[in-house]
C-alpha cells in the first residue's frame, strides 16, 4: 500500500533507553501539545545538511543562531516576497525543519519592499561587504581574546592597581554571555547578506534555465565563480606548503603521524624552517573545519590545525603530484578567461532582447556570489572554531574548578544551564563557600549520556507530515537540494524497504566496490583504496580521500554540493542527497553506484 | 529567367537564390564559407525555362482541378503534366533541340575531370562504356537533387516534396536525372504541398556522392526544448537516406556547443545499411558501436556552428562521413523553435529580474 504522508511527529516513538531526552533541549524547540494544530499540519524534513547527527544539549545554540536571524532577515528586515523564515523543531535529539511561506496574498506588496530594501543593499554591495569583512573580523579577535581560565585564589594585583573595578568571577560570567551573544549578532550579519545574495544568484541561475533548458548547474557557476577568494585560500597554503618542502628537501614520509614528524623535522635546520612556517600557516589558514557537510556545526569535529594529520595527507598528496611533475596550482586566469568565454558564448546565443538584462543579472550573481562562498570561511570555520575553542577553554576551567567532573560534561548543559553553572561556581569561589558544583550536575550528565547514546542508534525519518504537492520554494531546492521527486523517492522507500537508495546523480559513471561508511574526519584513515565511500557529506577539509575512493554517496547535497563537484574534478561517481545511506549501508556491503542515475543497489551482504 | 544554364556551386552566381533554388544557394553559402561539400554544380531555373517551352500547358490539367479535388484526380492530373513535359522535352531532344542538356553533360564530363575531395567513382561497367553520352568505367556516381526557389527557406522546409537521385552514373543519366527532377514538380504530394501556388522553376544540384561510411542529419539547436546551446545529431552506417525518410533508428548525439562535451550518446542497434548496391547487413561487431567518433563529432559541431554564425540563425542539415572526414550535403535555417519568441528575460534590470524570479513572474512562461 503505497503512503501518501510521513508519520506525524506526535507519532514518533522514543527509543528505548531515550526517555526524557526533551530535558535536554529547549522547551520552545519541541513539538508540544500547545501548537500540535499547526505543526501536525507542516511537512518537516530532517535538516541534515546543518545537522546530520544527534544534537549535545550545548550545539543547540548553533540551530538557535540561524533559527532566528535567518527569519528575522526574511521576514521582517528585507520582507523576501515569496518566504518567511525555516521554523524548526528538534525530535529524538534531530533537528527537524520547514520553511513557512508567505501568505500569498502579500507576496506583490512584499516584493515592493523588498525591490526598495534589497534594491539598497544590491546597488551599494561591494561598499558593505567591505565593512562588513571589517566588523566580522573585529568580532573574531575578540572571541580569541577571551579568556576563560580557572578563577584564581586571589585577584592579581593589577586588579587592584589598574582599577579594573570587577572580579573574575563576574568577568567570567560576561564573557560567556558575550561569547553567547556574539555568535547571535555574528548570525544577524550572516543573513545580513546570505539570502538576498542567494535570491540574485537564483535570479541568474533561473534565467540561464529557462533560456537554455539543457544547461548543466555546474555550467551556471562557472560563469559565475571562479574567483580568487578566500575560501580557496586554506587548500592553496597546503600547495605552498607542499612546493615549500620540495624546495627545502624535506621528507615528508608517508604515514607518520603529524607530531612525531615535525618532532624529527626540527632537528635540522630545514626542516624546522619547514615546521615553522607551517605554524605560522595554521594560524588562520588551518582554523577550518571538518564536520561532514556544513561546517561548525558541531563541536566535537576538530579543525585542520587541531588535527594536523588531515592537512598533512593533502600536503603529501601534493608533494606526490609535484614528483610526477604535475601542475598544482589552481589556474586562476584560466579559470577566469574560461569563465568570460563560456559567459559570452551563452549571452551570443541569448535573444537580442535578453542581452542587456543577462549582462546585468551576471554582473549581480558574481557580486553576490563572493560573499555566498567567503562567508564560509568568515563564518562556519573561522567564527564558529573561535566559538568551540572558547567554550572548550570554559569547560575545562570549570572541570578544573570543580563544577563538572570532566570537561566533555559541559556539553550535555543547555547553554541556560551553563550559565547557571557558572553562576553557581562563580558566587561558591566569591563567597569562599561551596558550589553545588559536580555533585548537582553528575546525575543529570550521567542520564544524558545514555540518552544521547540511544538518540544515537535511532534512524530519523527522512521527512514528517504531508509532504506538499509540489516542492518549489527555491531555497529549499537550492540549499537543501529537496524536490519534488525526492520527496517522493522517501515517501516510496517507506513502503519498499528496498535494496535500492536514491539520490541525486551527482557525477557520472558507474562503479561496484565496499561501503567505507564515514561519519568524522578521524575514520577517513580507515579508507581503503576502491572503496564506495558513504558520508553524510564531504567537506573540502576531506580532500585527500579522494585520490583513493572509487565513488561516493552521501545523505545530503545538490549537484552543486562540495561532494558532487569534486567528485566531477576526479572523474568517479557521486549519488547525493540519498538521505539516508549512511545508517542504512553498513562498511563491507558491496553496492553498485550509479552517477547518472542516481542510484546506489545493494548487491550482496558481506 | 535569364543567366547561365550551368553554374559551379563555388561560383560567386550560385549566391543567387532565383538562379540555383533554394538548396543550391545554401550550398553555394557553405562552399563559401570554406566547409567540405561534395563538388558539384547548379543545373539553373534559366535552364529549366530554356528547356520547358510552355509551362502553363504543362500545368493546365492540374489548373483545370477544383479546390476540392480528390486524391486520385489531383494524381492523375500531376502524371499528366509530367508526362508532358518529359514527352516535351524528349522530342526536342531527338531533334537535336535541347541545348541545355547538353551544358550538363559538358558540366558532368568537367566534374569527372576535376579531381575533387570525396568524390566516388562509378561502378559503370566496361560493358556500359563507348557511347559519348554513356557512362565509362572511370565516371564519377552524382547525386542529383531538386532546388526549387522556394525550397529550404526559413518558413517552410518543402523537405523532401522533390524528387531526389542518388548515384547516377554516365552524362546521359544525369541529364534524365534533371529531366525526372524537373518533373518531380508535378507530383501529388509537390501539388499538395504548394496548395495552389504555380510551380517555380526548378533548379537541380547535381554533385559527386561521398563514399558514405556513416551519414546523417544535425540540428544547432535542441529541438525537444528549443535549447540553443545543444547541437544534436543523429547517424547511421552507410548513407543517410534511410535515416532521412525515417527507416531506421540512428544513433543519437547531443553535444553541448561552449563546451563541445558529448553530453548524450545513445547508440543503437543497426543491422543493415544502405550502401551502393542497395541494402546490406552490416558487419556484426560494428552493429552496435557508434557509426561516429568524437572526432568526427566535435568537425561536425564546428562546421555547424560555422554555417549557423555565418547565417545568423539555427540551422539544420545533412552530412556524410568518409576517410577525408565530414561531408556537409545540406544546411538550411530551421523552422520551428526559430519562429517562436523566445525572450527569456522578465524585467529590463537585475533588479526587476530578482523581483520576477521571487514572485513566481518567470514561471509563467513554462
Amino acid at each position: 500500500m503505497p503512503t501518501d504522508r510521513f508519520p506525524s511527529p506526535f507519532d514518533i516513538a522514543t527509543p528505548e533507553g531515550a526517555e526524557g531526552w526533551e530535558s535536554m533541549y529547549d522547551w520552545y524547540h519541541l513539538f508540544g501539545p500547545e501548537r500540535r494544530e499547526l505543526d501536525e499540519q507542516r511537512f518537516w524534513f530532517a535538516d541534515r545538511l546543518h545537522h546530520p547527527d544527534v544534537l549535545h544539549p550545548y550545539d543547540e545554540i548553533q540551530c538557535e543562531c540561524w533559527w532566528q536571524a535567518l527569519g528575522a532577515f526574511n521576514t521582517r528586515i528585507f520582507a523576501m516576497p515569496p518566504a518567511y523564515g525555516v521554523d524548526q523543531r528538534i525530535l529524538n535529539g534531530r533537528l527537524y525543519v520547514t520553511p513557512v511561506p508567505a501568505p500569498p496574498g502579500d507576496v506583490a506588496a512584499r516584493a515592493e519592499e523588498f525591490g526598495k530594501r534589497a534594491g539598497h543593499y544590491y546597488e551599494r554591495w561591494d561598499a558593505i561587504y567591505a565593512e562588513w569583512k571589517e566588523k566580522v573580523l573585529a568580532r573574531l579577535a575578540e572571541l580569541r581574546a577571551l579568556r576563560f581560565d580557572p578563577l584564581p585564589d586571589l585577584e592579581p594585583e593589577s586588579t587592584v592597581y589598574e582599577h579594573v573595578g570587577t572580579s573574575a568571577g563576574f568577568r567570567m560570567i560576561r564573557d560567556f554571555n558575550h561569547l553567547v551573544t556574539s555568535m547571535y549578532e555574528t548570525y544577524q550579519w550572516h543573513f545580513e547578506l546570505l539570502n538576498i545574495g542567494y535570491a540574485a544568484y537564483l535570479t541568474f541561475f533561473g534565467m540561464c534555465k529557462s533560456a537554455f533548458p539543457d544547461i548543466t548547474d555546474q555550467t551556471i557557476s562557472r560563469m559565475v565563480g571562479g574567483l580568487d577568494v578566500e575560501l580557496y585560500r586554506p587548500d592553496d597554503e597546503l600547495k605552498r606548503l607542499a612546493k615549500e618542502a620540495q624546495r627545502l628537501g624535506v621528507d615528508l614520509g608517508e604515514d607518520t603521524p603529524a607530531a612525531d614528524l615535525f618532532a624529527v623535522l626540527t632537528k635540522t635546520d630545514n626542516g624546522a624552517e619547514w615546521v615553522a612556517d607551517w605554524e605560522r600557516t595554521a594560524d588562520p589558514w588551518f582554523v577550518v573545519n571538518t564536520d561532514p557537510g556544513h561546517p561548525g556545526g558541531y563541536h566535537v569535529h576538530p579543525t585542520w590545525a587541531e588535527a594536523p594529520d588531515v592537512p598533512l595527507a593533502a600536503v603529501r598528496e601534493y608533494v606526490r603530484r609535484l614528483d610526477n611533475g604535475e601542475a598544482i596550482d589552481r589556474p586562476t586566469d584560466d579559470v577566469l578567461r574560461e569563465r568570460d568565454r563560456i559567459a559570452g558564448e551563452y549571452r551570443e546565443l541569448m535573444a537580442e532582447d535578453d542581452r542587456p538584462v543577462f549582462d546585468e543579472t551576471l554582473e549581480l550573481a558574481r557580486k553576490v556570489f563572493v560573499y555566498i562562498e567567503e562567508h564560509v570561511l568568515y563564518i562556519e570555520h573561522w567564527m564558529w572554531a573561535a566559538f568551540w575553542a572558547k567554550s572548550k577553554e570554559l569547560s575545562r576551567a570549570l572541570a578544573a574548578m570543580g563544577e563538572l567532573d570532566e570537561p566533555e560534561d559541559m556539553f550535555f548543559l543547555r547553554r541556560y544551564e551553563v550559565a547557571e553553572a557558572i553562576y553557581d561556581c562563580v558566587v561558591g569561589w566569591s563567597v569562599g563557600s561551596r558550589s553545588r558544583g559536580a555533585d548537582y550536575w553528575r546525575p543529570i550528565v550521567e542520564t544524558r549520556r545514555r540518552i544521547y547514546d540511544a538518540l544515537k542508534a535511532w534512524e530519523p525519518e527522512p521527512a514528517l507530515g504531508p509532504p506538499p504537492a509540489e516542492v518549489n520554494e527555491p531555497f529549499t531546492v537550492m540549499l537543501w537540494g529537496i524536490t519534488t521527486s525526492t520527496v517522493g523517492e522517501w515517501l516510496k522507500a517507506d513502503d519498499e524497504g528496498g535494496k535500492v537508495l536514491r539520490g541525486t546523480g551527482g557525477a557520472p559513471g558507474v562503479v561496484e566496490g565496499p561501503v567505507r561508511v564515514v561519519t568524522h574526519v578521524g575514520e577517513l584513515g580507515s579508507v581503503e583504496p576502491g572503496d564506495v565511500l558513504v558520508c553524510p557529506a564531504t567537506s573540502p577539509s576531506w580532500a585527500p580521500v579522494f585520490s583513493r575512493i572509487a565513488a561516493t554517496v552521501s545523505d545530503v547535497g545538490g549537484i552543486m554540493s562540495h561532494t558532487a563537484i569534486v567528485c566531477r574534478e576526479y572523474g568517479m561517481p557521486a549519488v547525493v542527497g540519498t538521505g539516508n545511506a549512511v545508517s542504512t549501508l553498513r562498511t563491507g556491503q558491496r553496492v553498485r553506484v550509479d552517477g547518472g542515475a542516481g542510484t546506489v543497489t545493494l548487491l550482496d551482504e558481506v | 529567367m535569364s543567366g547561365p544554364w550551368v553554374v559551379a556551386l563555388g561560383d560567386p552566381a550560385a549566391a543567387e537564390v532565383g538562379l540555383v533554388g533554394g538548396k543550391g544557394a545554401g550550398l553555394h553559402r557553405l562552399v563559401a564559407l570554406g566547409a567540405r561539400v561534395p563538388a558539384g554544380f547548379v543545373v539553373t531555373t534559366a535552364a529549366f525555362a530554356a528547356a520547358v517551352a510552355a509551362p502553363e500547358e504543362i500545368e493546365a490539367p492540374l489548373r483545370a482541378l477544383p479546390a476540392d479535388a480528390p486524391v486520385a484526380a489531383v494524381e492523375e492530373a500531376a502524371a499528366q503534366a509530367r508526362a508532358a513535359l518529359t514527352d516535351a522535352i524528349r522530342s526536342a531532344a531527338a531533334r537535336g533541340d535541347v541545348p541545355v542538356l547538353d551544358a550538363v553533360r559538358a558540366a558532368y564530363r568537367e566534374l569527372a575531370d576535376s579531381a575533387g575531395p570525396g568524390g566516388q567513382r562509378g561502378a559503370g561497367s566496361g560493358a556500359a562504356g563507348g557511347g559519348a553520352g554513356l557512362g565509362t568505367a572511370g565516371d564519377p556516381a552524382v547525386a542529383v537533387r531538386s532546388s526549387a526557389a522556394a525550397e529550404d527557406a526559413a518558413d517552410a522546409s518543402y523537405a523532401g516534396e522533390h524528387d531526389s537521385y542518388l548515384d547516377v552514373v554516365g552524362p546521359d543519366a544525369v541529364a534524365d536525372a534533371v529531366v525526372a527532377c524537373w518533373a518531380s514538380l508535378y507530383t501529388a504530394r509537390a501539388v499538395a504541398y504548394r496548395r495552389g501556388r504555380p510551380a517555380g522553376p526548378m533548379a537541380v544540384v547535381v554533385q559527386r556522392m561521398v563514399a558514405a561510411r556513416a551519414a546523417g542529419v544535425f540540428m544547432t539547436l535542441n529541438p525537444a526544448n528549443g535549447d540553443r546551446a545543444t547541437f544534436v545529431c543523429e547517424a547511421v552506417w552507410g548513407l543517410g537516406e534511410p535515416l532521412v525518410s525515417g527507416a531506421v533508428t540512428p544513433d543519437r548525439f547531443a553535444l553541448n556547443k561552449i563546451s563541445g562535451e558529448v553530453v548524450r550518446r545513445e547508440i543503437a542497434h543497426k543491422p543493415t545499411r544502405l550502401g551502393r548496391a542497395g541494402t546490406e547487413p552490416v558487419p556484426d561487431a560494428e552493429r552496435d558501436l557508434p557509426c561516429l567518433t568524437d572526432d568526427e563529432l566535435a568537425e561536425l559541431l564546428r562546421i555547424g556552428r560555422a554555417v549557423e554564425t555565418a547565417a545568423g540563425a539555427p540551422q539544420d542539415g545533412e552530412f556524410a562521413v568518409d576517410d577525408d572526414g565530414v561531408h556537409l550535403l545540406q544546411a538550411r535555417p530551421e523552422t520551428v523553435w526559430s519562429q517562436r519568441p523566445r525572450t527569456v528575460a522578465r524585467g529590463r534590470t537585475a533588479l526587476e529580474a530578482v523581483l520576477a524570479t521571487l514572485t513566481g513572474g518567470d514561471r509563467d512562461a513554462d
